[in-house]
């Protein structure tokens, strides 16, 4: 039988279309032309404005210092949450489910701007930690829904298991589930990382003075400024972003050896 | 768990790193502005000379640094806002009236410009950069042009002409060649302009924004409809290119520097905006951001080249024929529809 060649171009059509792009600008990154377009030779002057430019260093940091405090936050009470939902199914959990749910839904500036009045409501000055904040009460609905599918295929009787041994619910709660867990938490977190990192829209609204982050600046340098120093920046994030997936593989490896 | 371990050691580690240095205890003055719109060097001299430290926040469009501004985002000592966003702020409430005493380098400002703006007085704002529409062509293809927005008229060059696909923009320029204002309520003069600028559509190749310029210096396109800043960097690229004003006159945006409601360091953003406005510090930033200053004192101190630069400076004379570009509210309505006419028509 004749095996169909669908799949395989499939499979070359989006390896193009998500690929192609990546390596288009990392081309685009040393063209020494202003406006991007034709070749005008190699050069590594907008990596050179790009690390000598302040604004952009400081942009970073904000970023960072948001994605981490995000991420680590939500990964806890993402998992406490999904572990509530998991393991108590009443009517409060099904609200609490659809609470968890909407921001899922919920279009961005929707909870851009609602967020910015409800601080101002407060009279909570912006910065960093309304950021944090609200990047927070997204990522904690994705930290939940990629536990939650984790704790569908977990197998509570290695809990009972050790209870019977003698482990109090502490020890069996730190020395079972949580290793088992790990890889979901850790999943989620990524997923926390990435989407706080890039997330535009929501910041915008809730960043105070002093707050810029990352994305908000690249989207004032696209419309005003220049863009070939984005492509720089890009390509530097690329390449942060392969190292720390590279990275997280490498520890998915290492664990799967030790269990 | 022991997988989180180095993610959390390499998120204590990067918060160390990064938020080290930078003591708090100085004042800070905190601008909110368009990227790539200052001089570091300037800022840095302001920063010692005043004893502060300054904070720079960007935002991506006069709409929606409004709308944050108006749900009511404070802490801002300066913004940057384009003239058409200073009217309404003013409207609004949400400026401070400056204090001109705290700016003796007013009297650098060029009154020309001024003129031009709702706020000529500058009580709530004053003008920062300017920037202009205009064309750029290619001399060795189009030997004999003239600056006038009769070229999208010629025939001979059908196809290899561009329009800016924005509304306000083309049939701005279409009011300007017929001597009508570019703000127009005026249902005649509108339709006149429509007209005019469907017979601008059989000539040209298509309304575009960002790829035509390409096109110029590709040599697909020999006339281009354009925003000065953009040709400027396409210029330093390809010196053949060239940019001119038409001698009708064009559309004018001038971002300017306000205080809103809400500065916590009303005095050093006084200080700030005067600081800016001295000659030799205006000169340094204009050099760096390429966009005219309406400083005439810096102006004298800019190299005579760039001074000359058309992309850059409009003419003394044409200054006078250009209008800003207001926000009309509920008679936008009018030029959408227009527009909408203009795109449909065959």
């Amino acid at each position: 039988m004749k095996r169909s060649s669908l799949p395989l171009l499939t499979t070359i059509a989006v390896l193009v279309f998500f690929y192609f792009p990546l390596v288009l600008v990392t081309i685009e990154s040393f063209n020494a032309s202003k406006y991007g377009g034709p070749w005008t030779g190699f050069s590594l002057r907008w990596y050179k404005t790009l690390f000598t430019d302040a604004e952009v260093f400081r942009a970073l940091k904000n970023t960072l210092i948001v994605g981490v405090v995000s991420t680590l936050v939500s990964m806890v009470l993402g998992t406490v949450a999904a572990f509530a939902l998991h393991r108590f199914k009443g009517k409060l959990q099904a609200a609490h489910y659809g609470l968890i749910y909407l921001p899922l839904v919920v279009p961005d500036i929707l909870m851009g701007i609602s967020l910015l009045l409800f601080f101002v409501a407060l009279k909570v000055e912006l910065s960093l930690v309304t950021i944090s904040i609200a990047h927070i009460s997204f990522c904690i609905s994705y930290v939940t829904m990629v536990v939650l599918g984790r704790l569908q295929d977990f197998d509570f009787s290695v809990m009972d298991a050790a209870q019977d041994l003698g482990a109090d619910r502490l020890t069996a709660f730190r020395k079972i589930l949580l290793p088992l867990l790990a890889p979901g938490i850790l999943a989620g977190g990524l997923l926390a990382f990435t989407l706080s990192i890039d997330d535009f829209v929501i910041t915008f609204f809730v960043s105070g003075p002093g707050s810029t982050t990352l994305p908000v600046y690249i989207y004032s340098m696209m419309k005003h400024g220049s863009p070939p120093v984005i492509n720089a920046l890009s390509v530097v994030l690329l390449a942060v972003t392969f190292v720390l997936v590279l990275y997280s593989q490498f520890l998915n490896h290492g664990g799967k050896e030790n269990a | 768990m022991r997988k989180l371990i180095p993610i959390v050691i390499i998120a204590i580690i990067a918060i160390i790193v990064f938020s080290s240095g930078k003591s708090e205890t100085q004042k800070i003055l905190r601008i909110y502005n368009w990227a790539d719109y200052v001089s570091d060097d300037v800022i840095k001299k302001f920063e010692t000379e005043y004893h502060c430290q300054v904070v720079i926040d960007t935002f991506d469009s006069n709409e929606a640094m409004l709308a944050k501004l108006k749900a009511g985002a404070t802490g801002y000592d300066i913004v940057v806002p384009t003239e058409y966003t200073v009217n309404v702020m003013i409207d609004d409430g949400m400026l401070i009236k400056l204090d001109p005493a705290k700016i003796p380098n007013l009297k650098n400002i060029d009154t020309d410009y001024a003129k031009l703006m709702r706020d000529g007085k500058m009580e709530y704002s004053v003008p920062y950069m300017v920037s202009v529409t205009g064309i750029g062509y290619n001399p060795e293809k189009v030997p004999d042009f003239t600056p006038s927005w009769s070229i999208f008229l010629n025939e001979s060059y059908k196809g290899r002409m561009t329009l800016l696909n924005d509304m306000r923009e083309t049939l701005g320029a279409a009011l300007k060649s017929l001597n009508f204002s570019i703000n127009t309520t005026n249902d005649a003069e509108l339709e006149e302009a429509k007209n005019l600028v469907i017979c601008y559509k059989k000539n040209i190749a298509k309304f575009d924004v960002d790829e035509a310029k390409r096109g110029l210096v590709t040599g697909e396109f020999f006339v281009v409809h354009g925003y000065n800043g953009d040709l400027q960097q396409i210029i330093e690229e390809a010196p053949n290119i060239k940019f001119a004003i038409p001698e009708e006159g064009t559309s004018m945006a001038i971002d300017c520097m306000v205080i809103p409601v809400g500065a916590k360091n009303v005095d050093l953003a006084h200080a700030f905006i005067n600081f800016i406005h001295e000659p030799e510090n205006c000169a340094a930033t204009m050099e760096e951001v390429c966009y005219a200053s309406p400083n005439t004192e810096a102006v004298k101190l800019l190299p005579e080249e760039f001074r000359q630069n058309e992309a850059v400076f409009p003419k003394k004379e044409l200054i006078a024929k250009c209008e800003l570009i207001e926000d009309l509210g509920d008679d936008n309505a009018k030029y959408t529809k227009a527009w909408d006419q203009i795109k449909s028509a065959e």
